[in-house]
């Protein structure tokens, strides 16, 4: 575990942004997920072994701020490039997990020279026919667990949810999914033009899938390595959506 | 005191087994669970409720709006307000309400409501509500937009109602360059506005602003609703003036027959299946439906949502709904809606598989033995 696990609070574009920094060594940004993980999990401290990991905390998750101002996807991405303009990061590796890995991507169709190469884990941002995603938006954590994780049961499953309305994450949680909500309730988790540029991102990219993700189907990594120039797609057996827990080892050895 | 009978249109054939092989009445549950023409003959049924409603007179009737769901299969109450406008002569129609956000654009509701009032004579009470949190997952419409485009869609409308046109409407949700609708309402300034709510503090805050009225949302707790009226009477004093009693409406089932026991065999497997199939899945809040604080709160109150309800006594206790002989309804409306402070009844007469003819006798017991005393007692 890396110790220097640090929490500050930037003024980005007017917007209180919540950033986590730990590890040593050169930068490389993660972008969570709606599930809002801004706070040091196992796979960071994984990416801290080889990096100064800065992960923010997207507006509106945890205590960022400034949701009023972001209504799309593209919102979300011009606010990740005042937030590399703040920090001083240019030509950096971006890894990002689901909802993240969706606004890595359309950060690097917008700016491409802020982004090295990507790391897509889990990728939201498409509508992949045939292959629909799950539904994200329920109230009961049980079939969450199901949804997410191919052991619903497992440690890691349950230590990610809340276990009741009286839990204390509660509110956190309450936040994040609206503000997940707030870019990703229709068109649903994808953006309908995305696919018209992905030939524009010709960083490296790699893209880790679980091979039973059941959020967001393995089919829609399989497109997103057919048509980004420069990808490769990493599956992992025995793991649904939850890759940063459930092949915390596995995924970080295949982005670093 | 007034009385009105509300009316949820409910499906009243979903299988035996639902409960148990359905995850949900609402949005995804099957529409090939549907029989065309049972559903005809029911809103037939249900229209004549309504109307026997004003024949025994009844201060008003409500109807309101839901899609995609076996609770209440009235996706369009202005269909059916439109239709009792002309089959009925004196009762007030409540249509509780038009979900502002659905209305693309909302200068709709003001001619669809305008065209109700004008042909009922000024009998319409508008209700503009922002939605039920199924109808964001029914219309896949961003619910972290509800509070926004209802706010904007209400001010609209009243501008429809209490401007004259054309004017131009330019708001972060619409823009539009010729609002200018015909026709407009009899009533004036406006028809009544109703807008109910599940006691977030933000409703409450606008309602008394304002000086609408206020309806609590159904099938919570006594004690919920004590809460919330509380915050209500509240929240007018701090704009300067005390609540009006007919400000506060408590929507409940109700059910009269000749004795308990006989209400009770009559009705409780109507009412169960109400419980345990119609409210199954409902979802309250949608993210961003309401601010975070509010939604936790009602995720702690549906300790004291009827779906907690396991047996006769527990519904009973918790006042979720009154059944008895007149005798016994009396009372105990007499004593909640006292405590309560409430001026608006709104009872639910038919629920669930309760049946036309129960449906028509426990209405009619209503208003012949229970109705006459308590208005009298209101007058008082």
């Amino acid at each position: 575990m890396t110790p220097n696990v640090q929490h500050r609070f930037l003024h980005v574009g007017g917007k209180k942004t919540q950033l986590m920094t730990l590890g040593a060594g050169p930068p490389l940004v993660y972008l969570h997920s709606a599930g809002g993980e801004t706070e040091a999990i196992p796979f960071h401290h994984k990416l801290a072994e080889h990096y100064t990991v800065y992960a923010p905390a997207h507006p509106g998750f945890a205590l960022s701020e400034g949701l009023n101002d972001i209504l799309d996807i593209h919102d979300l991405a011009w606010h990740c490039v005042d937030l590399f303009a703040a920090l001083e990061l240019e030509n950096v590796p971006v890894v990002g997990y689901s909802l993240g890995a969706w606004l890595a991507v359309e950060l690097a169709i917008l700016r491409p020279q802020l982004v090295s190469r990507l790391g897509l884990i889990s990728a939201a941002g498409l509508h992949v026919e045939g292959a629909p995603m799950g539904e994200l938006f329920i109230d009961d954590f049980d079939k969450l667990r199901e949804l997410i994780f191919f052991d619903p049961n497992s440690a890691a499953a349950l230590e990610t949810t809340p276990s009741s309305p009286d839990d204390s994450r509660m509110l956190m949680w309450l936040r994040a999914r609206e503000a997940t909500a707030r870019v990703g309730w229709n068109p649903y988790l994808h953006d309908p033009k995305l696919p018209r540029h992905l030939h524009r991102v010709t960083q490296p990219t790699t893209l880790v899938w679980g091979r039973h993700d059941k959020m967001i189907p393995l089919a829609h990594g399989e497109y997103y390595a057919e048509h980004l120039p420069c990808a490769t797609l990493q599956i992992l057996e025995a793991c649904g959506h939850g890759v940063p827990w459930e092949k915390c080892e596995e995924a970080a050895a295949l982005l670093v | 005191m007034k009385f009105f009978a509300f009316h949820l249109m409910p499906w009243d054939r979903l299988p035996a087994d639902f409960a148990e092989r359905y995850d949900s009445a609402w949005t995804t549950v099957p529409n090939s669970l549907y029989d065309s023409q049972h559903g005809g003959q029911l809103y037939n049924d249900y229209l004549d409720q309504l109307v026997l409603a004003d024949k025994l007179g009844f201060d008003g009737v409500c109807v309101n709006e839901h899609h995609q769901n076996a609770y209440g299969t009235m996706p369009s109450p202005n269909l059916m307000a439109s239709i009792l406008a002309r089959q009925t002569n004196n009762v007030k129609i409540a249509v509780v309400g038009n979900a502002l956000p659905l209305y693309n654009p909302p200068t709709r509701v003001a001619e669809e409501f305008a065209m109700i009032d004008c042909i009922s004579g000024g009998r319409l009470i508008a209700g503009l509500v922002v939605g039920g949190g199924p109808e964001y997952y029914s219309f896949s419409l961003n619910p972290t937009h509800a509070r926004s485009m209802y706010r904007e869609a209400f001010d609209l409308v009243l501008r429809c109602w209490t401007e004259t046109g054309p004017f131009e409407h330019y708001g972060q949700h619409w823009k539009l360059r010729y609002v200018n609708p015909w026709p407009r309402p009899i009533q004036q300034p406006h028809p009544p506005i109703w807008i109910p709510g599940a006691g977030s503090k933000e409703t409450i805050q606008f309602v008394a602003q304002r000086r609408f009225a206020y309806m609590g949302i159904p099938y919570f707790h006594l004690d919920f609703f004590q809460r919330n009226f509380d915050l209500f009477r509240d929240a007018c004093e701090k704009n300067g003036y005390t609540a009006d009693p007919e400000q506060l409406g408590w929507l409940l089932p109700i059910y009269v027959a000749e004795s308990d026991e006989q209400a009770w065999a009559e009705y409780e497997e109507h009412l169960w299946y109400f419980v345990r199939n119609l409210l199954k899945g409902l979802v309250i809040f949608p993210p961003g439906y309401t601010s975070v604080r509010s939604i936790a709160g009602i995720q702690r109150g549906l300790q004291q949502f009827m779906t907690s309800c396991q047996t006769r006594d527990d519904i009973e206790r918790g006042g979720y709904a009154i059944v008895g002989s007149p005798d016994t309804v009396r009372e105990k409306l007499k004593t909640y809606s006292q405590r309560l402070g409430v001026g608006n009844l709104l009872g639910l007469f038919q629920i669930g598989t309760l049946p036309h003819e129960l449906a028509c006798k426990n209405m009619t017991l209503f208003a012949e033995q229970v109705m006459p005393k308590l208005r009298a007692e209101s007058q008082r």
